[in-house]
C-alpha cells in the first residue's frame, strides 16, 4: 500500500480537518487565480477610468441602504427584548414588526401623501396581526 | 388507495394559493420564484409533506409563469427567465395586443409545463434506479461533476468553481457529524461562536437571507423606485387569440419544451439560460424568422414553453440524485429536510405515494396556472403596480417568521438571516455567482462525507479512477463540461475582441450591441 504515491490513510482523530484543509488549498489557489485573470485586470480597467469600483465607486442611496440595515437589525434586536417581557406569546413578533413595517415603509416612499401613509399606516397594522394570528394562533408555530 | 387521502379539498386549495401568489410573486419586477418559495416556507410548517409539497409547487410553478405578464405589458422581465418574453410581448403589446400576447404566453406555459411534467414522470425513477447501486465515490464524484457543470455554466467558469468553493466551505462551518461517521469535533470557527454554530448555519434562514433579504438590500441601494406606480398598463382590446396561432408551430413549442426540461436538469442552470437557448433556436431553426423581435407569436412560444418547461426538469436531479436543479429547488430541499425526508436515490421508490402526490401537485398547478391566467389576467396584471414601500416591509417580516421558526425559535437563526442577507448583497457586488455558491453549500457535507469516508475505506486517491466504469464516465464528463466552457469562454472572447475593434474601427457601429 505503500508504496504507490497516492495512497492515503486518515486519522480518525483528525478526520474533521482532513476535507476542510483540501478546500482551503483549493479556495487559496482558486483565489490566486482569480487575483491574477480577474482582479488585476480589473483594477487595471478602474485605473483607466473604465470601470468603477463595486460599492464605494457607485452611486447609491445611502440613506435608504444605511437606513435598510439599522432598522433590520433594530428590529431583530427589539423583537428578542419585548419577545422575553411577554414569553411564548409571539407579542415581540407582533408589536415590534408593527413598528418596523410602519418606518419602512415611511422610508421607502419618496413622496408622503396623506392618503399613501394611510395606506402604510394600515398595511403595518393588518399584514403583522393577519401573520400572527395564522402562525402563532392558527398553526401554534412559535414567534418571538 | 391510500393517495386518495392526501388528496382532499385542501391539497387543491393550497396547491391554488400557491399557484396565486406564486404569479404574484413572479409579476411583480425584483421578485422571484425562489423568493417565493423561500418567503412562503413557514406556511408549509404546520402542514403535513403532502399538502407543503402541494403549497410549494404551486409556487414554483406560478412563479416561474408569472414573470411573463410585466415582460409583455411593461418590457420588463418579472423573472430572469422572462427575458426573451420581453422581445416579442413588448412590441406586441404596443400594438394593442397585450391581452393576445398573454394568452400565447399562457398556453405555451402550460404545454411546456406538462411537458416537463412528463419527462420527470418517466426519467426520474428511472436516473434513481440506475444511482441507486452509486457508492461513494460515485457520490461524490457526481457531487463534483454537478459542481463543475454549474460552474462551467456561470458567467466566468473561474468565478463559478470559486463561488462553489466558498460554498462548499461556509458547509463545513461546524461539527463533523457523528451521525455522518465523523468524529464529532468542531472546526472552521471561533470557540466563542461554538455555541450558536455547533450545528453550522441552518440550511433554510442563509437561503432566505441570500434570496430574501439581500434583495431588499439591493434594492434599497437602488432607492426603492417607485416608477412603476404610474405605469399604465395596456392590455389592448380583449380576443384575437385563438389556438390557430399555434398552427404549424407544433414543433417549435416541443422543442422549446424539451429545451427548457433539458436545461432545467443541468444543475445551478437558471431559467434565462433555458429561454434563451430556446428563443435562439426558435430563430435559428424557423423557416421564417424575420418577424422575430418585432412581435411575433412564435418567440413567445419559444420563451414560455421553455421557462416554464424548467420547473419539471429542475425537480429530476433533485428528485433522484438529492441535487437541485436551480435555485428554487435548492429551498424545495430545505422544505424536505424540515419534514424529515432526505431527498436521493432512495426517495421515490421509498415514498411512491409522496412521488405520485407531487406529480399530481405539480400537474395541477400547471392546469391552476393556465385558467387562473387565460381568464383572469386583467385583474392580476394589476399586482404589477402594488407600491414597494408595502411589499418590501412585509418580505422582511415573513423572513423573519421563516427564520425564526424553523428550529423552534432560535434567535440566532433570525441574525444568520441578517449575516447571509449581507453576504448575499456583498457576492451580487463584486460579482461572485450566487447559484453555485448556494449548490455548493447544500451539497458541501455529503461531499466531505463521501470523500473520506471513500478515502477511509480504500486507503487510496486512484479509487475515485478505478473503482467502476460509472466512475469513469463521471470523469469524462466532468472533462467534457470543463472543456465545453473553455471552448465557448475563448469564443465569447474572441468576439468581443472582434466587437472591441469593430467599434474602435468605425465609431458609427458603436451602438450596435446595445441593441
Amino acid at each position: 500500500m505503500e508504496t504507490s504515491p497516492l495512497s492515503v490513510s486518515i486519522d480518525f482523530d483528525s478526520s474533521h480537518l482532513f476535507f476542510p484543509t483540501i478546500i482551503h488549498w483549493a479556495l487559496a489557489l482558486l483565489f490566486a487565480l482569480v487575483v491574477v485573470f480577474r482582479l488585476v485586470p480589473f483594477l487595471a480597467a478602474v485605473k483607466r477610468g473604465e470601470k468603477t469600483l463595486p460599492i464605494i465607486g457607485e452611486c447609491m442611496d445611502g440613506v435608504r441602504f444605511f437606513g435598510t440595515l439599522v432598522l433590520i437589525v433594530g428590529y431583530f434586536a427589539l423583537m428578542s427584548v419585548v419577545g422575553n417581557l411577554f414569553p411564548y406569546t409571539g407579542y415581540g413578533f407582533l408589536f415590534v414588526s408593527i413598528v418596523f413595517l410602519f418606518l419602512m415603509s415611511m422610508m421607502y416612499m419618496h413622496t408622503r401623501t396623506r392618503r399613501k401613509v394611510i395606506t402604510a399606516a394600515i398595511n403595518a397594522v393588518v399584514a403583522p396581526s393577519l401573520a400572527w394570528l395564522i402562525f402563532a394562533k392558527l398553526f401554534y408555530i412559535t414567534l418571538p | 388507495m391510500e393517495i386518495l387521502s392526501y388528496l382532499d379539498i385542501t391539497f387543491f386549495l393550497l396547491a391554488s394559493i400557491g399557484t396565486l401568489i406564486g404569479i404574484i410573486f413572479g409579476a411583480i419586477p425584483g421578485m422571484t420564484a425562489t423568493m417565493a418559495v423561500a418567503v412562503c416556507l413557514p406556511l408549509t410548517y404546520a402542514l403535513g409533506l403532502e399538502h407543503g409539497l402541494a403549497l410549494l409547487l404551486g409556487l414554483y410553478v406560478g412563479g416561474i409563469s408569472g414573470g411573463m405578464v410585466p415582460a409583455v405589458l411593461l418590457n420588463i422581465p418579472g423573472t430572469p427567465s422572462s427575458i426573451t418574453t420581453t422581445f416579442d410581448g413588448y412590441p406586441m403589446a404596443q400594438k394593442g395586443l397585450g391581452e393576445m400576447a398573454l394568452r400565447v404566453c399562457v398556453v405555451s406555459s402550460l404545454v411546456g409545463g406538462l411537458i416537463s411534467a412528463m419527462v420527470l414522470f418517466f426519467f426520474a425513477p428511472l436516473l434513481a434506479e440506475f444511482s441507486i447501486k452509486f457508492s461513494y465515490v460515485e457520490k461524490f464524484l457526481i457531487i463534483l461533476l454537478a459542481l463543475t457543470v454549474i460552474a462551467s455554466m456561470s458567467s466566468n467558469m473561474l468565478i463559478g468553481i470559486f463561488s462553489g468553493v466558498i460554498g462548499i466551505w461556509l458547509s463545513l462551518i461546524g461539527t463533523y457529524s457523528l451521525s455522518d461517521g465523523g468524529n464529532g469535533k468542531t472546526r472552521l470557527m471561533f470557540d466563542a461562536l461554538e455555541p450558536y454554530l455547533v450545528d453550522g448555519f441552518s440550511l433554510l434562514p442563509v437561503l432566505i437571507g441570500i434570496f430574501g433579504i439581500s434583495t431588499i438590500l439591493l434594492e434599497a441601494e437602488k432607492g426603492v423606485k417607485s416608477g412603476l406606480s404610474g405605469a399604465k398598463l395596456d392590455m389592448g382590446k380583449g380576443g384575437g387569440f385563438s389556438l390557430g396561432l399555434f398552427k404549424g408551430r407544433l414543433t417549435n413549442l416541443t422543442r422549446s419544451s424539451f429545451i427548457g426540461t433539458f436545461v432545467g436538469m443541468l444543475p445551478g442552470v437558471g431559467g434565462s439560460a433555458a429561454s434563451v437557448l430556446a428563443y435562439t433556436q426558435e430563430k435559428n431553426l424557423s423557416r421564417d424568422s424575420s418577424e422575430m423581435g418585432k412581435g411575433a407569436p412564435q418567440g413567445l412560444i419559444a420563451s414560455e414553453s421553455a421557462n416554464n418547461a424548467l420547473t419539471g426538469g429542475a425537480l429530476i436531479p433533485l428528485l433522484s440524485l438529492g441535487i437541485p436543479g436551480d435555485s428554487t429547488t435548492a429551498v424545495l430541499i430545505g422544505a424536505f429536510t424540515l419534514q424529515g425526508i432526505q431527498v436521493g436515490p432512495l426517495f421515490i421508490p421509498e415514498n411512491q405515494d409522496t412521488w405520485t402526490v407531487m406529480m399530481i401537485a405539480l400537474v395541477f398547478a400547471n392546469v391552476v396556472m393556465f385558467f387562473l391566467m387565460f381568464y383572469a389576467i386583467k385583474y392580476i396584471a394589476r399586482v404589477v403596480l402594488v407600491p414597494k414601500y408595502i411589499l418590501y416591509p412585509i418580505i422582511v417580516m415573513m423572513c423573519v417568521v421563516g427564520a425564526y421558526a424553523i428550529n423552534y425559535g432560535i434567535m440566532f437563526d433570525v441574525w444568520t438571516l441578517l449575516i447571509f442577507g449581507i453576504f448575499g448583497y456583498l457576492i451580487e457586488k463584486i460579482g461572485l455567482e450566487v447559484a453555485p455558491l448556494i449548490i455548493g453549500f447544500i451539497l458541501g457535507s455529503s461531499a466531505e462525507v463521501y470523500f473520506v469516508k471513500s478515502l477511509e475505506s480504500f486507503g487510496t486517491y486512484s479509487i475515485f479512477f478505478t473503482k467502476s466504469p460509472i466512475a469513469v464516465v463521471l470523469w469524462l464528463l466532468i472533462a467534457a463540461s470543463i472543456g465545453f466552457s473553455i471552448v465557448l469562454g475563448l469564443k465569447s472572447r474572441a468576439r468581443q475582441k472582434m466587437e472591441l475593434s469593430q467599434v474602435t474601427g468605425s465609431t458609427q457601429q458603436g451602438d450596435r450591441h446595445d441593441g
